[in-house]
């Protein structure tokens, strides 16, 4: 456990992230291995139980895309290409190697480019299906077993069903933990604001997971301690989109005057609100939770016999949040050339209109440079909805 | 009775207008160059002195439009969507799809039947459907820009445009000046593929009438008539186009002073 001594756990989670990789710097002085993933498939519990880091990658929205974009075509969104532009420049040089999956085209047709010109010592692309079948079960139990075989060749020691059990307790845990900090955002107006829960999330991502599960429990008593906000009338927003990790559009929303209270991101809730069931070959419930309980537009979820119950399937638990968090408006936050999302948006913008809540849908860069304008649609949408 | 201002300071032009209670007094429109700080006291002050007043006569004072951040002198600041929505709705009772040209964005903006915003849409990054787009256009026909819509009004065989792209339609605009096409026949293809880049952004806020247009761009008749042409309706103009937003946050000024 990781002692954060008198100094403030959110001071602490601000550090890492404002100097993403901190940690995993060090660990890999100290002999860890740290591998790096992309996106919400993780799978976290297998890199854990093989005794490596996981280590999520992001870029950084306020830096230009300089040399990347000499390897990767600008058709590629720009969360990619950003990113894959920092691990060209060598910001990631303490990784081990990476875990690819077979996710969205941007990122399983740059494969071959990251493969080539990062020249990790270890590299896996896990071939993810997109269909929720019983074949598809059987397949990425699979495509998990080889990921195994090839961390065991990695390590040089042995993946037991009782690391990996372990290594899902520890993971439900630590979302377990994540979900606690939540409820802190329940309440009018919210006990932890949308920039330091951002925080808090992108620094619970570059961590191995007991220290990660420390910082948030400790941040959770933190938080609670503080006083109790005076109430206000101000709107309660919650952000969907993908790998949005950075506190430069949370702080336009909150500097304009609402409060992000909830959200339906990658690194958010989407990473934290299902846990892995303990099977009894603990593989089963990997798979299980991967393929059908993460909802992400890569994957065919939902089995309905209708339209409505599709998009109930797909998007329902997006009203369930609006729900519990008493969200007055949803920002719906696409990265161009997003085309996973951006063939969901008109689906899941009607859906959650239906219901009552607005919606503002915003498409743009992975960067700071358009945030002006993002601001005046925000702006807009707070004095419509207010 | 009570004197209130209005600001909107644009990416192209600030606005200021000075209104005693819901009534237009006085205003003043400048390019906003590269000081917002500066240009919104130098417009402000100018719509003052126009009627003998200083900031001191000034009840409060609402800022919009992109540099309205900038406005430290304001008492409250809000978007320029809104504020347009305010202006038309004061001026224009029955409109319920404002469009704004403004330089660096076109903006759709759906009202409800009390003029409160149902919903609205902004240009994306791209230029076109912008007033930009009809600057560059009027730099390589080397007039200006006040002049497009009379000029324009005058084509006999209006040129196609293929794109509504800024940067494109310059480089078309270009092979068309070289083909041999009249100036006139030009401007009056350019508005139109303008007018046309603008109506996607109308249909995604679900088109209703009646439609005023407002901003800079609402000066250049041709694009007024465009637009009537896709709309195939009258396009309500006000006198003063250019000040609606700011017009619209001198109304917000003095409701916020009759609530206090």
């Amino acid at each position: 456990m990781t002692n954060f001594g008198n100094g403030s756990s959110l001071t602490v989670a601000d550090k890492y992230y404002s100097q993403y990789g901190l940690r995993a710097r060090e660990l890999k002085g100290s002999g860890k291995k740290i591998i790096g993933y992309l996106s919400v498939l993780g799978p976290i519990e297998i890199l854990t139980a093989a005794g490596v880091v996981p280590f999520r990658l992001k870029g950084n929205v306020s830096e230009a895309i300089t040399k990347g974009d000499a390897y990767m075509e600008t058709i590629i969104c720009p969360f990619v290409r950003n990113v894959f532009d920092a691990a060209i420049k060598g910001k990631f040089d303490f990784l081990e190697g990476m875990v690819l999956p077979h996710q969205c085209d941007s990122i399983d047709r740059t494969d071959d480019v990251w493969a080539n010109n990062l020249q990790l010592p270890y590299w896996h692309y896990l071939n993810v299906p997109h269909v929720t079948d019983d074949p598809s079960i059987e397949f990425m139990k699979d495509i998990l077993r080889l990921l195994i075989r090839s961390l065991e060749k990695l390590t040089g020691k042995k993946i037991t069903d009782d690391d990996i059990a372990q290594a899902v307790k520890a993971h439900n845990e630590n979302r377990q933990l994540m979900r606690d900090l939540y409820v802190l955002r329940k309440s009018n107006p919210p006990m932890i604001s949308g920039t330091e829960m951002m925080k808090v999330l992108v620094a619970a991502m570059s961590l191995p997971v007991d220290e990660s599960s420390a910082l948030i429990k400790s941040v959770t008593e933190e938080v609670k301690a503080r006083p109790m906000p005076a109430n206000g009338k101000v709107p309660r927003i919650m952000l969907i989109g993908d790998q949005i990790d950075d506190v430069a559009i949370i702080d336009a929303i909150e500097g304009a005057g609402a409060h992000l209270v909830m959200d339906d991101l990658s690194i958010g809730s989407k990473m934290y609100w299902t846990d892995v069931d303990a099977t009894p070959d603990p593989i089963q419930g990997i798979a299980e939770r991967y393929l059908r309980k993460l909802k992400i537009p890569t994957t065919f979820v939902g089995d309905g016999n209708t339209y409505q119950e599709n998009l109930e399937a797909r998007f329902g638990h997006m009203k369930q949040f609006i729900k519990e968090f008493k969200v007055d408006g949803a920002i719906l936050f696409i990265y161009k050339y997003c085309d996973p999302y951006g063939f969901d948006v008109p689906a899941m913008k009607s859906f959650i209109e239906s219901g009552g809540t607005p919606v503002l849908y915003l498409e743009d860069e992975y960067s700071t440079s358009t945030l002006a304008r993002v601001k005046t649609r925000i702006e807009a949408f707070l004095e419509m909805i207010a | 009775m009570a004197f209130v201002l209005g600001i909107d300071v644009g990416s192209g032009y600030s606005k200021a207008v000075v209104c005693e209670d819901r009534s237009i007094r006085s205003f003043a429109v400048m390019p906003s160059g590269g000081d917002y700080k500066e240009i919104a006291r130098t417009v402000a002050t100018k719509a003052l002195l126009e009627i003998g007043l200083s900031f001191n006569d000034v009840v409060y004072t609402v800022a919009a439009g992109y540099g309205a951040g900038m406005v430290d002198f304001a008492d409250h600041s809000l978007t320029d969507i809104s504020c347009h929505a305010t202006g038309i709705h004061h001026l224009f009772p029955s409109v319920k799809t404002v469009i704004d040209v403004g330089a660096q964005f076109s903006r759709a903006i759906r009202l409800d039947n009390d003029g409160r915003i149902a919903n609205f849409i902004l240009n994306e990054k791209c230029a076109g459907g912008s007033g930009k787009f009809l600057q560059t256009i009027a730099r390589i026909l080397h007039m200006n820009v006040n002049e497009i819509g009379d000029l324009s009004l005058t084509a006999t065989n209006p040129v196609e445009f293929t794109t509504a792209c800024a940067v494109f339609a310059e480089s078309e605009a270009v092979s068309r000046i070289a083909e041999g096409a009249a100036p006139a026949d030009i401007l009056a293809g350019l508005n139109k593929a303008m007018a046309s880049k603008i109506i996607t952004l109308v249909t995604r806020v679900s088109y209703a009438p009646d439609c005023a247009l407002t901003g800079g761009g609402a000066k250049n008749r041709g694009l007024v008539k465009a637009i009537q042409e896709e709309l195939s309706t009258t396009v309500l103009v006000a006198d003063e186009p250019q000040i609606t937003a700011a017009f619209g946050a001198a109304l917000v000024a003095f409701e916020r002073i009759q609530a206090r």
